[in-house]
């Protein structure tokens, strides 16, 4: 599904240049769940926009299913991503100004999903999470875990066959952490690629493979 | 999708009601404030007459040699009328007071004699009867044509008044129509009565039928022919009057336009409404970067929703829409709180607007000034929309996502552009209402040669039908003396005609014995007739000689007073016991100060006072030197002329102050608009400036804290805040005091005494905008000056 070649991404400062990620090789499969790991400032973040295509500025070569994300368009890569990729936050990232109906709404509006359309997956989308109650509440209304849950909602109503997640216990207590690695392990059962950034190897421990990373390169992949 | 961003943006509204409160009373200021100068200016300048084609209306303009404007003679309008074969109409005009008698009380009203093709030009439907016109009426008929307002005030809005019967300056006339208020030419005419004749009679009791090129007394209107342009009507009128200067001497140096009638009319404050629409438009657009600002600053904070968005999916395209939509949502709600602020604004300027002000009848909030405020606020929603729009929607995702939005000094570099704008915008404003100020102060200082206190004037025109010359003698000097009887009107005078009140008379200054000048050298003299006791009760200075005397009548040798400012025209000889030749030689016997007549700010011109006796003219009135007041003094003229001729009102009773009040009400009324427009300018720049520098020091506190840590003074944090807000305003003070240098030449015209590029001037608002810098930053950098290290760390 995914193929990473000699990927790599740096700054400049003046005449130096700090590299974040170095000759990233690697290989995801359809329905793999994988867990990127390692210290702060390894490159962990950096390398899951790149897979999110949030972050266009870095060289090699980097194949979804059969097309060549290095060689597309902004605009192609746009569509790309619409298509195939959901994305899960630490932080939640649920816009505080929408209902939770509304957050999970977003993503189909984004995607030009007819409104009775979108009604019909929301609705399944809040059923399938029972969080049906809480459709119009506001993410300062709901707990830590509902809000992540909600946000794991968001990232999958359009049906992304790649779901990447940035930390997504990072802010949650052990019970609640739990409750969403459960949800993300139903996912990837029911066929959804899963690529998370993690810390912990309890979670680490939900997925299928791991690739550890130090200061921008694979130094480990099982 | 449009209705589901609206709804997000009105929500998003609701939760920020500070930045709403705020964006919405700037927007409603500067939207409102402009809609309101707008309907002025369309109004009095933009919207066309309301006749039909009114765009062929031509005011026919006889300029004189020296430029100024000057009215038609009969002969020359006769000329002009036969030959202009490109107007489909032509007629004279003059105004009159006329006394409506025949009905309970006598009524004084302004009236208007004019030709028969009168309402040819102004083709205008009547509300009730019908108007005159040439093909049908002929001159001599008494008939005329009552304006709506008189109709309802005079006679109940009773549709039985067509075919009335009533006496209007004695002369029964039969009333024909009634036309709607918004006919009126010129302005506050209440009745338009057909003249005896070909041509308007003379105000000077002269016989025009002798076909004269001498006095001028009337104006003129045309309409240009259906089948023809008005550039070429405009070319045959030159033509025209280049030949009347060609073949008669009288006409030497003389030249003949026709310039359309709206543009005319407005042509003396033109100049001001556009300078006051572009004024209040600055308002606008530092308005705009007021709240393209707080937009700016709002897109920072929510860098974070903006990321997320991006990363679900949102295109820029899309991102974009959805920002300009919420900064539409925002004018619009803006616009309609503006249309409110207008609606009262416009009352407020009707309500200060001079009364001269031309077309202000004409000025309303109706769908035309709907449709600007709505455009308005489309351009102004796009216009604070848009830079915000295209910063904020290209974020940053992967650290946006970390921190949030909260760091963003890079950001501000937007901003700081809108707050530069503000400021420069602020400072051209200021110097505008700085100069526009000084020069009405300067104006307001200058010496009109009379005294303007414990003076009052009351009209006594007489009409002239009854009144030939000895009788209009015998009138007025029976007035005076009854009222020099009463110890409240003890010090009175006759005098024509009142300083700055419009009224006219001039004659060709040739000194008996000095070679006649060529017309381009020709001087004109100011002509007064004046009552003896003039001088002493006006306080205009017997310089040298004697002041007119009782001895001074109609039969003796003819006499005169000169102004300090012609006694040059005597070639250096003393002018006492000169003549001049007013027809008669006239001999001078005595110099007095200089008086200024027609406004504060016209130059001095030579003027020659002739007593009442001598020269009698029908629209004589009285100045009255009392401390009792305008009340006092109307019951006692009253009485005098009752006694006099009972059917006769009294003309308008005013004070010298009012009098020089009104004759500067156009330049005060500018001036009071740049100046609340300098003001508004000046806060909303210092809540730009303040918005600015509160902005960043929030954004900055981890660095300020990590300075302070580092062993910064609050001191030192202090001054570099200030410094920053500082530099961003001499940024805007450099540009400000450029543009207002630039823009110089557009208002000076409108100066009086006054460089526009005064430095003191300018020099002094830029310290005035700077301080309000310093003071717009204080409250911030007090607040950077407190910052506690550690918290501001932890926090980091």
């Amino acid at each position: 599904m995914i193929r990473l070649q000699n990927i790599e991404k740096s700054y400049r400062h003046g005449l130096s240049q700090t590299f974040v990620l170095r000759r990233v090789n690697a290989e995801i499969k359809q329905g793999d769940f994988v867990s990127i790991m390692g210290p702060s400032g390894a490159g962990k973040s950096t390398l899951l926009h790149i897979l999110g295509m949030h972050d266009s500025a870095w060289t090699g070569e980097f194949w979804l299913h059969d097309d060549p994300i290095h060689q597309l368009s902004a605009k192609d890569r746009m569509r790309l991503q619409k298509q195939h990729v959901g994305f899960v936050f630490q932080s939640y990232h649920l816009l505080d100004n929408l209902t939770v109906y509304e957050n999970i709404d977003l993503p189909l509006s984004y995607r030009d999903v007819k409104k009775a359309e979108r009604e019909g997956m929301v609705a399944d989308i809040l059923d399938r999470f029972n969080i049906v109650g809480k459709k119009d509440l506001f993410p300062n209304q709901l707990s830590g875990g509902q809000q992540q849950l909600v946000a794991i909602a968001r990232a999958v109503v359009a049906k992304p066959s790649l779901i990447l997640a940035d930390e997504p216990t990072g802010n949650l207590h052990s019970d609640q952490g739990k409750e969403i690695m459960e949800l993300f392990r139903r996912l990837n059962e029911a066929g959804t690629t899963i690529v998370q950034v993690t810390h912990s190897k309890e979670n680490a421990s939900y997925g299928k493979r791991v690739i550890n990373l130090k200061d921008g390169w694979i130094v480990d992949e099982n | 999708m449009l209705v589901q961003d609206i709804r997000y943006a009105l929500r998003s509204f609701r939760r920020a009601p500070g930045f709403t409160l705020v964006a919405l009373f700037t927007l409603a200021l500067g939207i409102g404030g402009t809609t309101a100068i707008f309907s002025i200016v369309d109004g009095v300048v933009l919207r066309p007459l309301p006749y039909n084609d009114s765009s062929r209306i031509l005011q026919l303009v006889r300029a004189a040699p020296n430029g100024n404007r000057d009215s038609f003679s009969s002969a020359d309008y006769r000329d002009l009328k036969k030959d202009a074969t490109t107007l489909s109409a032509v007629a004279g005009y003059r105004s009159d007071i006329v006394d409506l008698t025949g009905r309970s009380e006598p009524v004084r009203i302004t009236g208007m004699q004019t030709t028969a093709g009168f309402f040819d030009v102004f083709d205008a439907p009547p509300l009730l009867g019908r108007t005159y016109h040439e093909a049908i009426d002929k001159p001599g008929a008494a008939i005329a044509v009552i304006s709506e307002a008189i109709w309802k005030q005079q006679f109940g809005g009773n549709p039985s008044v067509i075919g009335t019967q009533v006496r209007l300056n004695g002369t029964p006339t039969e009333i024909i129509g009634v036309v709607p208020d918004w006919v009126r030419h010129p302005q506050k005419s209440d009745a338009w009565m057909l003249a005896p004749g070909d041509v308007p009679t003379s105000p000077f009791g002269i016989d025009t039928g002798n076909n004269s090129r001498d006095v001028h007394y009337f104006s003129a209107v045309g309409r240009v022919a259906r089948e023809r342009q008005v550039a070429d009507a405009r070319q045959q009128l030159k033509a025209i009057g280049d030949r009347l200067a060609h073949d008669y001497k009288n006409n030497a140096g003389t030249a003949i336009d026709g310039r359309p009638l709206a543009a005319s009319m407005v042509a003396d404050v033109r100049t001001a409404m556009l300078v006051l629409l572009a004024a209040v438009g600055f308002v606008l657009l530092i308005a705009c970067a007021n709240v393209g600002g707080l937009l700016i600053a709002r897109g920072a904070a929510r860098r974070r929703e903006l990321a997320v968005r991006t990363a679900l999916g949102a295109g820029r395209g899309r991102l974009m829409q959805q920002l300009l939509t919420e900064s539409v949502v925002l004018a619009l709600a803006g616009g309609a709180l503006g249309l409110l602020v207008a609606s009262w604004t416009l009352q407020l300027l009707i309500a200060v607007a001079p009364e001269n002000l031309p077309r202000l009848a004409d000025v309303a909030l109706d769908w035309r000034i709907a449709l600007f405020a709505f455009g308005a606020t489309i351009v102004v929603g796009m216009l604070f929309g848009l830079m915000p729009a295209l910063q904020s929607s290209k974020p940053e995702l992967n650290a946006d996502l970390k921190d949030g939005g909260r760091t963003g000094t890079s950001r501000t570099g937007m901003r700081n552009v809108m707050v530069v704008a503000q400021v420069a915008l602020a400072l051209v404003l200021l110097i505008g209402a700085g100069l526009m100020l000084t020069s009405f102060a300067r104006l307001r200082s200058v010496n009109p040669g009379f005294r303007t206190t414990e003076l009052v004037t009351v009209e006594l025109m007489l009409p002239l039908v009854r009144y030939d010359e000895a009788a209009q003698r015998r009138f007025y000097m029976g007035v005076l003396e009854r009222l020099r009887t009463d110890p409240v009107t003890a010090q009175s005078a006759m005098l024509f005609p009142f300083p700055f009140g419009g009224g006219n008379a001039q004659a060709g200054l040739q000194i008996v014995g000095q070679p006649p000048k060529p017309p381009e050298q020709e001087v004109s003299a100011e002509l007064y007739s004046v009552s003896p006791g003039y001088l002493r009760a006006s306080g205009v200075r017997l310089i040298e000689g004697r002041d007119f005397n009782e001895s001074d009548g109609p039969n003796s040798p003819p006499v005169a007073l000169i102004s300090e400012a012609t006694r040059k025209e005597f070639g250096g000889k003393n002018p006492i016991g000169e003549k001049i030749d007013m027809g008669d030689p006239v001999t001078v016997i005595g110099i007095v100060s200089d008086t200024r007549r027609r406004s504060l700010d016209a130059p001095l011109q030579a003027a020659v006072y002739l007593p009442y006796t001598q020269f009698v003219l029908p629209y004589m009135g009285a100045v009255v030197r009392t401390d009792r007041g305008a009340g006092a003094v109307a019951g006692a003229v009253k009485t005098a002329v009752n006694q006099i001729d009972p059917d006769l009102p009294i003309g308008d009773l005013k004070t010298m102050e009012q009098i020089i009040d009104e004759s500067t009400g156009e330049p005060r009324f500018r001036s009071f608009l740049i100046a609340s427009f300098a003001l508004l300018a000046l806060v909303l720049a210092a809540v730009g400036v303040y918005g600015l520098i509160s902005f960043t020091v929030t954004q900055r506190v981890p660095e300020i804290g990590v300075r302070l840590a580092l062993g910064a003074s609050p001191r030192q944090v202090f001054a570099q805040v200030i410094g920053q807000g500082l530099q961003l305003a001499v940024i805007g003070v450099v540009l400000g005091l450029i543009t207002a240098a630039a823009a110089a030449t557009l208002v000076s015209g409108l100066l009086f005494d006054t460089s526009a590029t005064d430095p003191v001037i300018y020099a002094s608002l830029a310290v005035l905008l700077l301080a309000m810098a310093v003071l717009a930053c204080y409250v911030p950098a007090r607040r950077a000056m407190r910052v506690d290290p550690m918290t501001a760390l932890r926090s980091e």
